[in-house]
Formats: C-alpha cells, structure tokens, sequence
C-alpha cells in the first residue's frame, strides 16, 4: 500500500545547488534529498531543516477532503445538548462566536470565529486548491499566494484548544445541569485529528519545490 | 562553539522566511515566491519588545476586571480568572483547575518573561546559550495558542447558559483584555528571531574579552 502510494516522488527543481537554511541558527547547508519518511537536521544545533513524507500530495488532499466534509456534518449537529431548569438549549461551533458576538463583544466574537470557524477553512481549502492539481503535476492559478497566505494562517488554527475548551465547560456546568455530547463534538475530534494530519503530511519545502517544477 | 561551519549570513545569503529558498539578500525578492527577502528578521528586538509590553499592560485588566458575569435566581455574580480557577480547586475538580491556572495564569506570565530573557540574550545583557534558549524559544511558540481556553470557556458558557431568569452569563472586559494577551505574545514569539542568539555567540567567540584587548585606552 505505501509502495504504490509514494509515485511521486519529491521533485528538485532545476539549476542548483539546493542549499537550506537552519532557520534556527543560521547555519548553511546542501539540501541532499533524503529518503521518504526521514527528515533532514540541521549539523549545528539538530534543528529538523526539511522531512521527506511519504505520500506527501496524496494524503494532503485526502485529509484535507475529509476535514472538510466533518466541517459541515460539525455545523449541522449541536457539540452539547444541555438540560437544566426544564429549558434545553444546545451548543454548536457557531453558536459560541455568535453569543459573544451578541453579547456586546464583537472582537472577542471575531477572534472566537477566526480561530475556530475560519482557519481551519482556509486551511483546508487552501491546501485543496494547491495539493489536488500538483497531484497531476499542474499548478492551480494564483497556487503560489495561496500557499503563501496558508503558512501564515497555520499557526492561528486553534481547534484543539477549543475542544479541550468544551470539556472544561462540560464540566462546568455538570453541577447545574444535565449536558450531553452531541453528534457534532464527535465530529469536531476527528476534525481535529483530521487538520493536525493535513498539516503534517507535507513539508514546506517539499511543497515550494513541488510548485516550483510545476510552474516550469 | 563556533564549528568554522559556513552560515548563509557570512555569505550573504538569506533564507525566504515563506517558502525557504536560499538566495542573495541583495537581490531584495525571492526568486520563487516574490516575498521580500530578509537576512534577519526586520527590527526583531523592538517588535519583540513593544508587542510583549503591550501584552503585559493587557495582562493586568485581564486578570483583575471579571471575565464573565453569572446571574443566578437575581443575584449577580462576577468572577474573575483567578475565582474561577479557585472555585475549581475548592470543589475538587483539581485537574481543570491545574488546566485553567497553566493556560491562563502561568502560559502568559512563563511568555512574557521567556521572551524578555530570549532579546536580553540576543543582545548580549545575558549570556546566549543558544541550545537552551532554542528550547524556551520553542516551548514559547508551542504552548501560546493554548492560552485561549478561557476565552472559549467563555463563550461556550454564555452561548449555553442562557435559562432565562433562572441563570444566565454574560461576557466580563477581562474577556476582551485577555484575548489581547495572548494574540499580542503570539505575535510577538513570531516576531523573535532565534538566529540573533548564534549572532551573539559568535560575536562574543569571535572577539576574545573585550576589556583585555584594549587595555590601553
């Protein structure tokens, strides 16, 4: 499975000599290609310089196909369902950013929204846009920006933070009331899972270098 | 330490901070992504600093004012982060209230002084260690965003307990003050250049004891 997996193997563009950067130190170094599955670190401080992931194309797409489908099945079911005071009101992932938005905090709301509803879109289907045509060795339209703006938007992608947040408010409010995990909070774990694996199944470089042969 | 292996700034070439590609700095562009190039991260220091003290002023509203109001039955309580963290602890949930106090307490407070410590190091005032601070540097980086987790406390809180006139929670300012910290320390990390640490170490290599070089003076 992972033979037939690896056809594509990491592309060097062409005119040389590769050289990488330790981003740490500032060390320089010739960028030999190394074999799938291993990465590349840096002779002074060990820094990792760049890794080779199998399959890398394959399962960016693939990953990022599936957070985006878990995206909408999160939207369509409620994270919790709370019973208390003979009242039942449920929690979905907008519904969070949406109160604070109401609330009389619009940028405390905007912030909520962009780290849990918007990143993680962005990232997805930035990473779409991109992976999928490589995969045929084309460069999809403006690829370049798009990559650009996606290793800017990772950092700022904070579902787990927000997952490990409903746990707490879970158990927050089991003293008062009776809550219950819906549908969507299993959704939004396997999201989780889902992005953290698109993010990590290809290297920055590998991915500039790969646009780089396509472009030409 | 300094091994006489080669660092692109000696050569004067610099790595895109996109997309990695090594090129000329004097060239200005990346060849291959167009963005600006770089040899060091521009004004590192001051960004760093600015970014870190306007995190630190937030961080004085964000703990002192009420991060959420809870109306029970008509009485109005407002709790702050450290009550909430310590109602926690007083019913026994020891676990969450470890988390809140690492996450909201403790990860900003470690950030802010990692980061005064990293640019002391980076220009000289203390001692660059570069493969210790490299560790800070990175812990720093890692565990920022999960300072977060009140602020979607939070907002989940208010987004479900809304029972009318049985209880209800609203959003306090601390809110808005936190989600500051920890935006601004994020920005800040991001705007550190760790490669400014193995500058000063090799500065420091390089000229061997400042005060006995020049002892005529």
């Amino acid at each position: 499975m992972k033979r037939r997996l690896s056809i594509l193997p990491w592309p060097k563009p062409p005119g040389g000599p590769h050289r990488s950067v330790c981003h740490f130190c500032d060390t320089l170094h010739e960028a030999f290609p190394v074999p799938e599955g291993t990465a590349a670190r840096c002779v002074c401080c060990g820094a990792v310089l760049y890794q080779n992931r199998p399959a890398s194309l394959v399962r960016a797409t693939a990953f990022s196909l599936t957070a985006l489908l878990l995206m909408v099945v999160v939207h369509w079911f409620p994270f919790l369902v709370m019973d208390a005071a003979g009242m039942r009101t449920t929690l979905s992932l907008t519904s969070a950013a949406r109160s604070l938005f109401e609330e009389g905090s619009p940028i405390v709301g905007s912030a909520v929204a962009l780290f849990t509803i918007i990143t993680p879109v962005v990232i997805s289907c930035g990473l779409i846009y991109v992976c999928a045509p490589l995969l045929l060795g084309r460069i999809a339209p403006g690829a370049m920006s798009v990559t650009r703006w996606l290793s800017r938007t990772e950092q700022w992608n904070m579902i787990e933070v927000f997952l490990l947040g409903v746990l707490v408010s879970l158990l927050k409010l089991a003293k008062v009331a009776d809550v219950q995990f819906g549908t969507g909070f299993w959704a939004f774990a396997v999201l989780m899972l889902c992005m953290a694996a698109a993010v990590a199944s290809i290297d920055r470089d590998e991915l500039w270098d790969r646009l780089e042969v396509a472009k030409s | 330490m300094s091994l006489g292996l080669p660092r692109a700034v000696d050569h004067g070439l610099a790595a895109c901070h996109v997309c990695g590609k090594v090129a000329a700095e004097a060239s200005g562009a990346c060849p291959r992504c167009g963005s600006r190039l770089h040899i060091r991260k521009p004004n590192s220091i001051q960004r760093t600093i600015a970014l870190m003290a306007s995190a630190a002023a937030l961080y004085i509203p964000a703990n002192v004012l009420p991060i959420m109001t809870v109306t029970e039955l008509g009485v109005v309580d407002e709790t702050t982060i450290i009550e909430g963290m310590i109602s926690f602890w007083r019913s026994g949930a020891y676990p969450i209230a470890i988390v809140i106090f690492t996450a909201s307490i403790l990860i900003p407070l470690l950030k802010i002084v990692a980061l005064v410590w990293l640019c002391a190091a980076a220009t000289g005032k203390v001692a660059p260690s570069p493969a210790m601070l490299g560790k800070v540097y990175w812990l720093t980086e890692l565990l920022g965003r999960w300072s977060m987790i009140d602020i979607f406390v939070v907002g989940i809180l208010v987004a479900l307990v809304q029972l009318g006139t049985y209880m209800s929670i609203t959003v306090g300012p601390a809110a808005l003050a936190f989600t500051g910290v920890v935006v601004l320390t994020m920005f800040a990390a991001m705007s550190f250049d760790p490669r400014l640490l193995w500058d000063q170490l090799m500065n420091m290599n390089s000229e061997p004891i400042p005060e006995a070089s020049k002892p005529l003076d």
